[in-house]
């Protein structure tokens, strides 16, 4: 039983194994690797169609940074994907697969047109303070419905959150072409809202308090997720709900709240993009700000202040696309492929990063 | 009998290891299967012998030892390879596809048959083969309409189909009822008298003494004995199982047991498929005595931890921790009432493996002061109590920064050890605190609940190590299928008695 045969040639070959531990260099390597990526298959399109890369990046460069108005109008963007992306990074925290915030950003417009065309004679600083909650309530209702359904009884939360975002899509649409219609207007949008509708204007330029009140959030989600016994609580259902039930956190309330959270952010994102820079609601008042807001929080590794960044960097890209547009012929749409590739990079990476190589020893 | 004695050796196994990491899940392992026998391996969850199963299967790849399959030298890469020396198994859960027919999900895993001519002999097949072991099955019937019986059956045909000659079972009767396990073991005992060998693992004695001809025994994975069926009986099987081997003696004065503490009263609960996992339970823990519940695993232990801590469903009873009703409350409730846990898996129902140290030494007290105040947590006195808590449990630890991930799983349960007695407790609670651990973290285990004890704590320690029992509880309740068989004092009881009523023998106690 004991004789173990020490004389056999020990070889070593390379092996796939798991890791349990991340590290947050190689995170932050995967995600620089998914942009290149993303860049790269971009070029490749680019060149494909005939147009110089190094060119139409340059147009798109300087659409998003080039002047000072640039600038702004990127900062513009990227702050409801901002919204988006806090909405994600709190759902994903808590493993909790929230899809829906292309819907409860809707949800959230909705909430700010219904307010400001219901209440339009309150005074402004009566009045904005009303929008903020009611988006974010729009929101944090919209997302409710699914964190109930997946809290109480199981359903998985992507299917009803993307569903969801089709029926809101609809409902407004609907709403949109039936009561809310501007009557000067042979396009589905509502009236301009009264003056006191809108979000006070900062440095006397297009910029609105949206921006203070997103970076405020930044602030607000981290201190939630760390500095709270609820964001513990949120953060450990995502880690461990097994280890959470067995230590007395109600995983059924908790998984609720995370998506009434994340439904609000995502609510307020689109009250924002109303009240700061539309005054109206317009049947593409999101273009697609839910979904690239997934990105936003991935490509930010789940953390508010990464997401700022990843935010401007969508928003520059977005942004810039129209002078790329204008220059060089290449049509806007190959942003939404970029973002696609860094997208399918991302998870890739996402998975990958989960192992590791090792040398291990192997008899023969 | 003799028909065994005869036939030829078909697989050998020999020295075979195992690791996974520092954990050895199989130590020299040697075995042998003949012709048309049908050979159990026997033991607790975790004593290696579904690891083993794998090596055979190519699942896992061993790290030292040979075997052979009909003499020859074989070396598996995957699952894919094992079919081609005729080796299958069934696993404890199917790999059906529920959307397709019976017929189908056979012909998809069985190489080279064209689909469409393959259906139709393949469903003849299938009709000839369960008439032939007596099963009622239609080839062109959905997987998801077949009750779990015949779904097993289909796996079996897969094996048949794919010309398997050694069949393993991995815990085939766990989701079966009484009377489709009768049905698999005619199926098992009619496939033998056509050659096959079967290699049935499981760790239910009633089902190793009516099916098998042969048993081998795992224990912490180590082969602990090899025996023929005929010549042995339930309790040496028990004793083999769970083991006698030479532990540490804890050192241990003798104490008058104090107040009660814990009472439970006729407490009954059941399982998700309706089975009653527990059956009118009475138990009393008191203070300066650790109440040790023996059983072989999955007669209701962890119902019974579960129950108590408010996560496994209540059907009839009562709780009472000192002297509070805490039937159906809430988990967070009944822990804060001075109620310290202890999982029986540390990994999973123990730690949040991806939080620090620190993080996880406050899991369950996050909105109590000191370590909330406001609506904030107070960093600095989570890491402090860290701090004390790494010190005095000797948690090696880089700090209390470090992700608990890196942890030793000896240090693991330190940690757990220093969570749960650190808070202001009158009992506690562990369920198999020292499975998988190595001897010097049992040690230290085993210590701790005897100070706790010392110090006027009631303790309950459910286990499924009779040594760990005899050397740490002061008296002994065990349990099988959920229900309480007896209750004694340690040292007014034997091995013998407690092993008896593991295996559920009432009569005949010495």
């Amino acid at each position: 039983m004991t004789s173990m045969n020490n004389e056999q040639v020990i070889k070593t070959k390379l092996k796939i194994v798991k890791q349990e531990i991340r590290n947050p260099w190689i995170d932050l390597l995967a995600v620089l690797v998914a942009l290149v990526a993303g860049l790269l298959v971009g070029a490749v399109v680019i060149v494909s169609s005939g147009t110089d890369a190094t060119e139409a990046y340059g147009a798109l460069y300087e659409g998003a940074f080039g002047t000072p108005k640039a600038v702004m109008q990127t900062i513009l963007q990227a702050t409801p994907l901002l919204f988006t992306g806090l909405a994600a990074v709190v759902a994903f925290r808590g493993k909790i697969w929230n899809i829906g915030g292309e819907g409860q950003f809707l949800a959230g417009a909705m909430m700010t047109t219904w307010v400001s065309i219901k209440l339009a004679n309150l005074p402004q600083p009566i009045l904005v303070p009303i929008i903020i909650l009611a988006a974010m309530t729009g929101g944090a209702v919209w997302a409710g419905i699914a964190g109930y359904l997946r809290a109480k009884f199981r359903v998985n939360e992507i299917i009803v959150t993307v569903m969801l975002n089709y029926i809101i899509e609809f409902i407004m649409s609907y709403i949109l072409q039936n009561h809310w219609t501007d009557p000067k207007s042979s396009y589905p949008q509502s009236i301009s809202f009264a003056p006191t509708t809108y979000f006070p204007s900062l440095f006397d330029s297009k910029l609105h308090i949206g921006l203070i009140l997103v970076l405020v959030m930044v602030l607000l989600v981290y201190l939630l997720l760390w500095k709270t016994p609820i964001g513990y609580e949120i953060r450990a259902i995502g880690v461990n709900p097994v280890a959470a039930k067995f230590k007395g956190i109600n995983v059924t309330r908790t998984i609720l709240l995370t998506m009434l959270v994340s439904g609000a952010l995502a609510g307020l994102g689109g009250g924002t993009e109303i009240a700061g820079v539309h005054h109206r609601l317009r049947l593409d008042i999101s273009a697609g700000y839910g979904f690239t807001g997934i990105l936003v929080a991935m490509m930010g590794q789940l953390n508010p202040f990464g997401a700022i960044v990843a935010a401007v960097f969508f928003g520059a890209l977005i942004n810039g696309s129209y002078l790329m547009q204008i220059k060089s012929q290449v049509p806007v749409a190959l942003v939404h492929s970029i973002q696609g590739v860094i997208l399918f990079f991302l998870v890739i990476a996402f998975v990958v990063r989960q192992y590791r190589i090792r040398k291990v020893q192997i008899d023969e | 009998m003799s028909a065994i004695q005869d036939s030829s050796v078909v697989l050998e196994v020999s020295n075979l290891n195992k690791c996974f990491g520092n954990f050895v899940a199989n130590d020299q392992i040697n075995f042998n299967l003949t012709a048309g026998e049908i050979h159990c391996l026997l033991g607790e969850n975790g004593a290696g012998k579904s690891t083993f199963a794998k090596c055979l299967y190519g699942a896992y790849h061993q790290d030292t030892g040979t075997v052979k399959v009909n003499g020859f030298d074989v070396k598996f890469n995957s699952p894919r390879d094992a079919i081609h020396h005729g080796i299958g198994m069934v696993h404890q859960h199917f790999v059906l596809v529920p959307t397709m027919t019976v017929v189908e999900n056979i012909v998809v895993g069985v190489e080279k048959s064209g689909i469409s001519t393959g259906i139709k002999d393949a469903a003849k097949k299938v009709v000839a083969l369960s008439e032939k072991f007596g099963v009622e099955l239609d080839p062109h019937a959905l997987v998801a309409n077949l009750a779990v019986g015949q779904q097993q059956w289909v796996e079996i045909l897969k094996a048949l189909f794919s010309g398997v000659e050694i069949l393993i079972l991995d815990e085939p009767t766990a989701a079966l009822t009484p009377q489709e396990s009768e049905q698999l073991f005619s199926i098992i005992k009619k496939m033998t008298m056509d050659g096959t060998s079967v290699i049935f693992i499981t760790h239910k004695l009633n089902e190793v003494m009516q099916v098998s001809d042969r048993i081998t025994i795992f224990r912490k994975g180590k082969k602990v004995g090899s025996v023929k069926t005929s010549t042995t009986n339930k309790i040496e099987l028990a004793t083999l199982m769970v083991g006698r081997g030479v532990h540490f003696e804890v050192e241990k004065e003798t104490l008058e047991p104090g107040t009660l503490v814990m009472e439970i009263r006729d407490l009954s609960a059941s399982s998700k498929d309706k089975r009653e996992s527990l059956k009118s339970i009475n138990l009393s823990i008191y203070q300066n005595e650790i109440l040790g519940i023996a059983g072989v695993g999955g007669n209701g232990q962890s119902e019974l931890f579960d129950a108590i801590i408010g996560i496994h469903p209540i059907s009839g009873g009562n709780i009472y921790l000192n002297g509070d009703e805490i039937t159906r409350l809430k988990t967070a409730k009944i822990l804060g009432k001075g109620l310290a846990s202890i999982p029986s898996d540390r990994m999973t129902q123990g730690l949040l493996l991806e939080f620090t140290v620190a993080e996880n030494l406050i899991l369950g007290s996050q909105w109590v002061s000191p370590f909330k105040s406001g609506i904030l947590l107070k960093e600095k006195e989570i890491i402090k109590n860290a701090e004390n808590l790494i010190k005095e449990y000797e948690i090696a630890t880089s700090g209390p920064e470090q992700v608990a991930a890196r942890l030793s799983g000896g240090n693991l349960q330190k940690l757990i050890l220093a969570r749960e007695l650190s808070r202001d407790i009158t009992c506690v609670m562990a369920n198999c605190p020292t499975r998988g651990l190595d001897v010097g973290a049992i040690e230290y285990v085993h210590q701790r609940l005897v100070e706790l004890r010392d110090q006027g704590i009631g303790v309950m320690l459910i286990s499924e190590d009779l040594d760990e029992i005899f050397n740490v509880a002061d008296r002994i309740a065990v349990i099988y299928q959920g229900k309480i068989m007896g209750e004694f004092k340690t040292n007014q009881t034997s091995r013998e008695q407690i092993g008896l009523l593991m295996a559920g023998v009432t009569e005949g106690i010495k």
